[in-house]
């Protein structure tokens, strides 16, 4: 159970940053600021968002079937990993709840 | 026995029809992304100039300009009506400067905003034959607004000044003929249009294996719940 906590703490931690990423500095400079040389320098967020948060998923649906967490709590964990702060409380709570 | 076998099943099946359906979606919404790498990746092929076609048959007055007639080398003949200034545009050599744009009325219908000269003195205006590179409009002012200028290559921006439909994008011209005569003008040169779709290909693979990913989950969740529900 340590590795998956820890798996999935360290990937939640990175979904966070990469969200904070995509919808605070990669969304406005796109679609506010549109300055294409700016665009051409967070081109990199989203792609680099889309990966983590797929190994995220993976790692929040094998933490969560581990610990026998309701299909619901299930969801809502990997919901957490599309917004902004979500996955650092997800991060947070787990990591009180499995202190090893 | 038999009762409680089918009072299940009947509980069962709206679950498993609600996650196939939603699994669908999800699949669907892959390939969308799919379809959109494919797009991207088929837009970084180098450039490609195709041959010199007529303007009626890429593009219609009123409407949307198509991504297959952006950066097409068009030719048209018509009239031009007014004339326009159009301040701080910048050239394919990184120059700044002041464009002559006419509108000019097509002869088969509508009308459509011409970059003539990179000079913005009067030039004629009589019947005349174009030949030019299509372009997708401007979005961003260059300028501020006032009367005599267009502060962006916009046909909306000129629409309430002429009374008949305008073709979208504009035309930024390599050559006007008049009575078989070329009229020499300082043209403008501008490098073909970037794609405009955004996205990067490997961003678009990201999200169609999220969304298989997501279509898993949907139809695993009933697996899941009911192993959970029968091992407590």
């Amino acid at each position: 159970m340590k590795g998956v906590v820890t798996r999935f703490r360290i990937m939640a931690m990175l979904a966070g940053v990469m969200s904070l990423l995509l919808w605070f500095v990669e969304l406005p400079v796109v679609y506010l600021i549109k300055d294409p040389e700016l665009t051409d320098k967070v081109k990199w967020i989203p792609f680099v968002h889309g990966y983590i948060y797929a190994f995220y998923v993976l790692t929040a649906i094998h933490f969560t079937a581990k610990a026998r967490f309701t299909v619901k709590q299930m969801i809502l964990f990997i919901l957490a990993g599309t917004l902004p702060i979500a996955s650092f409380i997800a991060e947070r709570r787990v990591a009180r709840r499995y202190e090893f | 026995m038999k009762k409680k076998i089918s009072k299940k099943f009947i509980l069962t099946l709206p679950t498993f029809i609600l996650a196939l359906a939603l699994a669908a979606i999800f699949i669907f919404l892959g390939f969308w992304q799919l379809d959109s790498a494919r797009e991207v990746k088929s837009r970084q092929i180098p450039f490609q100039e195709r041959p010199l076609t007529l303007l009626s048959k890429l593009a219609k007055p009123g409407a949307n300009l198509s991504e297959d007639a952006i950066n097409r080398l068009v030719t048209f003949s018509g009239r031009y009506g007014i004339q326009l200034i159009a301040p701080n545009q910048l050239n394919g050599k990184n120059e700044i400067g002041d464009w002559l744009v006419g509108l000019l009325e097509v002869e088969n219908g509508g009308a459509i905003l011409v970059v003539r000269s990179s000079s913005s003195a009067d030039q004629p205006r009589g019947d005349i034959t174009v030949e030019g590179r299509l372009f997708p409009r401007q979005f961003d002012d260059r300028s501020t607004k006032s009367e005599g200028q267009l502060s962006r290559l916009d046909p909306a921006l000129v629409s309430a000044l002429y009374p008949i439909e305008l073709y979208d994008g504009f035309v930024v011209a390599s050559q006007e003929i008049v009575d078989g005569q070329e009229i020499t003008l300082p043209r403008v040169f501008l490098e073909p249009a970037k794609p405009t779709t955004p996205g990067n290909y490997w961003q678009h693979i990201s999200y169609f294996i999220i969304w298989l990913l997501m279509a898993a989950v949907v139809l695993f969740l009933p697996f899941y719940q009911r192993s959970r529900k029968e091992s407590p």
